[in-house]
């Protein structure tokens, strides 16, 4: 050939492979997804002090590293945090997301199953991953949440003494298989309650109840319960060293086994100081593991709490006192309260359409007194060790979901927004249905006069 | 002996102020308060740094950074502080004795807010806790025509007679969509669904309303001027209380506040409006109101929303927190409300939401829980802002309200501290101790029933002397006491 | 053997009659009216309620009225002379606000949503409208129900008690209370006053689905109900003097009835308890400009000015609010409540002091003895006690518009009396003899079920000196 020849030849082989290349990009930018460097950024790992300006580099749903001297690997999403900070994504514990969707219109809530015993019910078999309460939450920067049959919120009921197991969930996935962090990481437990007065459906009004009666129906609920423990017991011996052939499977028994074992907490809901206290003896008693949800009146039974080394997962802190004559910011400066006293506590929002008050509650707290690096850790971290994830999550470490939020500033802030969000390592979009709504209805031209 | 008694009167002056506000917050002897050296938030003046302002008679006397002090004011030091107008809650059914609702019957005009006010309601305390001194006392929800409305002022420790906001005109609910339908809840057994059930019969209530009002007005206005020309023997019309706040707002006397939630519902209402010659006032929730931002502007009504709730019922799911923002950018007055006792706590924060929906200015965002809702109830000549002139309601915080940090520190309504955070602090023991006290009392007085209620051991049984029998007294018929004969 | 009968021409008659009399009066409710109309008691303390306390006086009752009351009177041969030494005359005591009499309210079936609810709808109608004129039957007058087999009449008799206003229950408006004296041969003759006042109760009967069903639509219903009586008022003559120019007018008892009260200055009783419903009566008084009194005054302590500058009268409800008996031991009870539960039996003492005319009224307090002792109770929280005497004799009959006939020991009233062995809040004071209308009760401190030995033994002259008829004060 001539030189001529070789040269075009030469060309033609060039483009050849560069549109062979070219023709592999798609792959690239598969790798490409999971891999991303957020660069510049203040972050506050809450395993530390924050990093003034560091690198976190997120791998197959992994954090992979977090530091300051780390190279942005290559072929990774680059995201120039320059001015935001980033931390780690916040945790809502209690809540019915994916379980209710509009609170009057009972075909979408799944919330409360019928019955007063339902250990074996689990949330996150109800959870509709296509909510819209999902997008609209995790846009705030909740990036995992709980869900809990029966606990009652802003807009249903609780329902049920044993109401089924609260399940932990990312907030992002096509289905529940892809958004599941352990659907059974606490057994919800309403602790009946003597009720003196209770609204009568039939006349719309309250109806006085004498207290001997009330105390009554609450013994009986309580040797209820206590008789459920007992049978799983001897369920869980005739489980495992019992002989087969006598053997009966029970649903509700089964998934108690891991209660009395020990190894599945209760969730107890109970707001008044007589309720904790008794609910606190009965756990004691039975030898299981609490955690104490709502907890209105935490305040007065700290000792107890301490003592036995409760963790409390408190309702909002935006709420009234329980009682008139209790001080009007004891719900506000109850988290620092606990703090002080030494007890481990969270937020949450018992909420699906109010979760995403979840930073506020933990700000207005913090105006009332518990410190900042608190109620971060309040809203992001306790609530994994509460529920035995903290293997996983709450902090930006090496290792552990790369859950994460990067914001405009301080995420417990009003005005803080959310720039971008990481969920399970991928980059999520903030789009959702509200956002969707304001910017079709900003689009709509003048009408005709 | 002058001099004695004006060192007297100065030491009175200087003291007696002092010690008054020891004790509690809504007595005061100085009509003079001085607040210094705070941010002041003036919401139509901008905002003044290191500023004070002087208060006489219950009336803002000055604003400004070279404000001072007369002889014998109280002063208030705000160093570090931020002061803004005390908030007004465009909707809240606090202090209403009984229940907020007449909701038997479909048009429920005839019962007013104002008969039932109860100035004992610790809620009217818990809001003053959250800076808010002015709220419109709706009626609830239940019925296309609901009940007359008031605006009261958070007059902690007044009775009754003295909450209401002198001047302000008075109102009435009207409530559209699922809640008057009654969509969501179905009566007992054996009892019949309440008219109506439809949104198309919701309108035909009220529209069948103000066509008897009309006609109840015409009555009266024919009686009335046949009475002037000197008619005699005329029969006067009945008064009917269920058609005279129509008749009210049909001639622009009482405004219509309307709680509604669908686009297409509030369209219905400014369309009822108008063939009725009447204006709504403002729509209440109004979640949708920014899919017809420019109709609602318009009309001329105000938007009374909440900042982010959502999802709680099929007509809130299109809500979204942008809402405030985008009515805004449109024209409409727009303000931020509770409805609700907690979150009237913490105004402030709910309209600060609105900078991060949809952008909303500092001061705008203020404006939701200041400017705005005094305007929308005709009283923004009174309240609303920091203007030399306007009543002294003023919320003191301990930094920018607008951050989700800032705690309430004292509010003032008319130049008087009715909430005082340290003040509540301190007093909280003492009344810990009255009630331990009364309940020790009330402990010992059961004690001693319960002992004096055991039985005898020697029943008070008098010997059968003090036995009167009938046959007895045969005997003993006629006797005569001494004295006597 | 002292003989003390001194009627001897007619002692046959009247041994004869008395005994008819006296075992009717150990087994029934009325007085005997069988004996002689005249009575004098003698050498007794009186507490007039009208003057000073005569220290040794006589009173002498005849046909009803107390003929003549002073410390040197003469005493008509005709009288029954009760030897009052050691005794203290007053004058019967009044409840202002009882049932005794009435007979009891029957739920209405279907939509009963709790103990008295009335309906003056025929039963299962759900008033729509104020026409429908729901809770509403003000032509109900309790003189026309009373039942004097009420088991009642006699306790409270027995205690000193000779009036009471019976005041009907259900409703809004639940019917006129009538002023009773408590004693009678028929119903009608306990009727003192019968259409003595109006009461209305701001109690929402609609339970949500009727009529009204809040206090505010309660009230506006009440108010609806003036409107339309003062239309009534005015229209009715207009019509009668044009029936050719109008439609008739349509006939509505309710507006009829509460038009005449209206008329006639019947009293009309507004609920007001704690200080805001004593505040919210005084204005809407005001508004329907009617002659209100107000019932339950227990916060009395707090508006007490308020009260005195509208000179507006006060029924106190005795029965001082205490905790539930059934309630929760943990539950947390107010400050609120504690206040008020401390304070309440201050409320008569405040109102007093303040210039209020008050009266007691029994509130659902089930025996007199409890009403002596929730009445101590203001007295010993700064009610004086001639004060307290007032608010159950003289002040209560002038707020019931009976003063003129009533409430004092004086020439021409009523004979209403009782007698006692000492001071009126003493526990230990026992009363021995009540007049009602002139009739003369013997109070027995058993009920009378004696052997037939006992009498003998007890009528032989052998009883000691000190407890010797002239002490009993038997004169018959």
């Amino acid at each position: 050939m001539n030189k001529a020849l070789r040269l075009r030849v030469a060309r033609y082989q060039a483009v050849a492979l560069l549109l062979l290349l070219l023709s592999t990009f798609p792959l690239w930018s598969q790798r490409a997804a999971n891999l991303y460097a957020i660069k510049n950024a203040k972050i506050y790992t809450l395993a530390g002090p924050p990093i003034e300006r560091g690198v976190v580099v997120i791998r197959d749903g992994k954090i992979a590293a977090v530091g300051t001297d780390i190279a942005v690997p290559e072929g990774a999403q680059v995201i120039d945090a320059a001015g935001l900070e980033v931390y780690p994504g916040m945790f809502d514990p209690v809540t019915q997301i994916g379980l209710n969707e509009v609170g009057e219109v009972s075909a979408t809530v799944d919330t409360n199953e019928l019955g007063d015993f339902n250990p074996e019910l689990i949330a996150a078999t109800a959870v509709n991953p296509a909510s819209a309460h999902i997008p609209v939450t995790r846009a705030s920067g909740i990036t995992e949440v709980i869900s809990a049959p029966g606990v009652g919120g802003f807009d249903s009921q609780s329902s049920g003494i044993i109401a089924g197991q609260a399940s932990a969930f990312n907030l992002a996935g096509w289905t529940m298989e892809e958004m599941q962090i352990n659907p059974s990481v606490a057994m919800v437990l309403n602790w009946p309650s003597i009720q003196t007065s209770s609204f009568d459906f039939s006349t719309l009004s309250m109806k006085e109840k004498p207290y001997e009666d009330a105390k009554k129906e609450y013994d009986k609920a309580v040797n209820q319960l206590s008789d459920w423990l007992t049978r799983a017991r001897h369920y869980a011996q005739a489980k495992e060293k019992g002989s087969p052939d006598l053997f009966v499977r029970d649903l509700k028994l089964e998934a108690l086994v891991p209660v009395v074992e020990g190894k599945l907490p209760v969730l107890v809901v109970a707001d008044q100081a007589r309720d904790i206290r008794n609910a606190i003896d009965f756990c004691t008693k039975q030898n299981i593991k609490m955690i104490l949800a709502s907890g209105a009146e935490s305040w007065k039974v700290k000792d107890v709490l301490k003592e036995k080394k409760i963790p409390v997962v408190l309702g909002p802190s935006e709420r009234l006192p329980e009682q008139e004559d209790t001080a009007y910011d004891k719900p506000m400066t109850q988290p620092s309260e606990l703090n002080a006293a030494g007890i481990q506590f969270a937020f949450s929002s018992f909420g699906t359409s109010f979760s995403r008050r979840l930073p506020q509650y933990a700000g207005t707290a913090v105006g009332y007194g518990l410190s900042h690096d608190e109620a971060l850790k309040a809203v992001m971290l306790n609530a994994a060790q509460i529920f035995g994830l903290a293997d996983q999550l709450g902090t930006i470490e090496s290792g552990k979901l790369a859950n994460l939020i990067v914001t405009t500033g301080d995420p417990l802030e009003i005005q803080t927004e959310v720039r971008y969000l990481f969920i399970k390592g991928q980059l999520t979009s903030t789009d959702n249905r509200h956002k969707d709504l304001y910017q079709q209805y900003r689009k709509r031209p003048a009408p005709a006069r | 002996m002058k001099v004695r008694l004006l060192l007297a009167l100065i030491l009175f002056v200087t003291f007696a102020p002092l010690g008054l506000r020891a004790q509690g917050y809504s007595t005061q002897t100085s009509n003079a308060i001085l607040i210094q050296n705070a941010t002041i938030l003036t919401i139509t003046h901008g905002n003044i740094e290191h500023g004070s302002i002087l208060i006489r008679d219950g009336k803002i006397a000055a604003v400004g950074t070279e404000v001072k002090a007369s002889d014998g004011a109280t002063v208030i030091d705000a160093q570090g502080q931020y002061v803004m107008p005390g908030i007004i809650d465009c909707h809240s059914h606090i202090a209403v004795d009984g229940s907020v609702n007449e909701g038997s019957i479909s048009v429920s005009s005839m019962a007013n807010i104002a008969d039932v006010l109860n100035p004992d309601d610790i809620s009217i305390y818990d809001d003053l806790s959250g800076g808010v001194t002015t709220a419109n006392i709706l009626h609830g929800s239940a019925n296309p025509i609901g009940g007359q409305t008031i605006v009261i002022k958070l007059r902690w420790g007044k009775p009754a007679s003295e909450l209401p906001f002198q001047g302000a005109l008075p109102g009435i609910k009207f409530a559209l969509g699922e809640n008057p339908k009654r969509s969501n809840f179905s009566p007992p057994p054996g009892v019949e669904p309440r008219y109506p059930a439809t949104r198309m019969g919701v309108e035909e209530t009220i529209r069948e309303a103000f066509i008897e009002a009309r006609e109840y007005k015409k009555q009266w206005d024919d009686y009335n001027r046949k009475k002037a020309a000197g008619d005699q023997n005329l029969l006067p019309p009945r008064r009917n209380e269920k058609l005279e706040p129509l008749v009210e707002v049909m001639e622009g006397k009482r405004y219509v506040h309307a709680h509604s939630y669908r686009a297409d519902e509030i369209l219905m209402l400014i369309r009822v409006a108008n063939e009725f010659g009447f204006k709504v006032r403002t729509f209440q929730h109004v979640l949708e109101g920014y899919k017809i931002a420019d109709e609602i502007a318009a009309s001329g009504a105000g938007g009374s929303t909440f900042s982010d709730w959502w999802a709680y019922k099929m007509e809130a799911f299109d809500a979204i927190p942008y809402n405030a923002a985008l009515m805004t950018e449109r024209g409409v007055v727009v303000s931020v409300n509770s409805d609700d006792a907690e979150e009237a706590r913490h105004l402030n924060q709910e309209a600060a939401k609105s900078m991060k929906y949809g952008g909303l200015s500092a001061n705008d965002a203020l404006k939701l829980v200041t400017l705005n809702p005094a305007i929308q109830l005709g009283i923004d000549n009174r309240v609303g802002s920091i203007e030399v002139g306007k009543d002294a309601d003023l919320a003191i915080f301990n930094r920018d309200p607008l951050s989700v940090y800032a705690v309430v520190q004292k509010t003032l309504i008319d130049g008087q501290v009715y909430f005082d955070r340290e003040k509540d602090i301190a007093a909280r023991p003492a009344l810990e101790k009255e009630k331990q006290d009364l309940l020790a009392k009330e402990k010992k007085a059961s004690e001693e029933k319960k002992a004096s209620e055991k039985p005898d051991a020697n029943p008070e049984k008098k010997p059968d002397q003090k036995k009167k029998h009938p046959q007895n007294s045969e005997d003993n018929a006629g006797a005569v006491a001494e004295g006597g004969r | 053997m002292r003989d003390r009968f001194k009627f001897r021409p007619v002692c046959a008659v009247v041994v004869g009659l008395s005994i008819a009399g006296l075992i009717g009066s150990v087994f029934s409710a009325r007085g005997d009216r069988s004996g002689p109309p005249y009575f004098a008691v003698v050498n007794a303390r009186i507490v007039t309620g009208s003057g000073p306390v005569i220290d040794r006086g006589t009173v002498v009752i005849a046909k009803g009225l107390i003929q003549a009351v002073g410390a040197n009177l003469t005493v008509p041969p005709e009288a029954w002379v009760i030897d009052g030494k050691g005794l203290t005359v007053y004058p019967g005591l009044i409840d202002a606000g009882t049932d005794l009499g009435l007979p009891k309210e029957e739920s209405s079936e279907t939509t009963s949503t709790g103990p008295g609810r009335r309906r003056a709808a025929p039963s299962g109608e759900i008033a729509k409208s104020p026409e429908d004129r729901p809770g509403s039957s003000p032509w109900r007058v309790a003189a026309d129900e009373l039942k004097s087999d009420d088991k009642r009449i006699e306790t409270w008799r027995n205690a000193g008690f000779t009036t009471t206003l019976s005041v009907p229950d259900g409703g809004i408006f639940p019917g006129q209370a009538t002023v009773i004296d408590l004693a009678g041969d028929r119903s009608g003759d306990y009727v003192v006053k019968g259409m003595a006042s109006l009461p209305i109760s701001f109690k929402p009967i609609g339970a949500w689905w009727g009529f009204p069903d809040s206090l505010m639509g309660t009230i506006a219903y009440v108010r609806q109900v003036f409107d339309d009586s003062h239309w009534y008022a005015q229209a009715e003559p207009i019509y009668e003097s044009n029936v050719t120019k109008f439609e008739r007018l349509p006939y509505d008892r309710t507006e009829r009835v509460i038009a005449r009260g209206v008329r006639d200055n019947e009293i009309v009783l507004l609920p007001a308890n704690n200080s805001v419903q004593i505040m919210r009566a005084l204005r809407l008084a005001d508004e329907w400009k009617i002659k209100a009194v107000l019932y339950g005054g227990q916060q009395g302590y707090q508006v007490a000015g308020a009260i005195a500058a509208k000179k507006m009268p006060v029924l106190v409800n005795l029965k001082w609010p205490e905790r539930a008996k059934d309630a929760d031991p943990d539950a947390e009870q107010t400050l609120r409540e504690l206040r008020f539960r401390d304070r309440a039996p201050s409320s008569p003492a405040a109102l007093a002091k303040a210039g209020v005319k008050i009266a007691f009224y029994s509130g659902g307090l089930s025996t007199p003895k409890d009403i002596f002792k929730n009445a101590k109770k203001a007295v010993d929280a700064g009610l004086p006690p001639d004060a307290a005497l007032r608010a159950f004799t003289v002040d209560a009959a002038e707020i019931l518009g009976l003063g003129d006939r009533m409430g004092s020991i004086a020439q021409g009233k009523i004979a209403n009396l009782m007698v006692t062995d000492g001071d009126l809040f003493n526990e230990k004071t026992k009363v021995k003899h009540v007049f009602v209308d002139g009739r003369w009760f013997e109070v027995h401190e058993e009920p009378p079920a004696e052997k037939p030995g006992d009498h003998k033994a007890d009528s032989a002259p052998s009883s000691q000196p000190k407890h010797s008829a002239s002490e009993e004060g038997v004169g018959r």
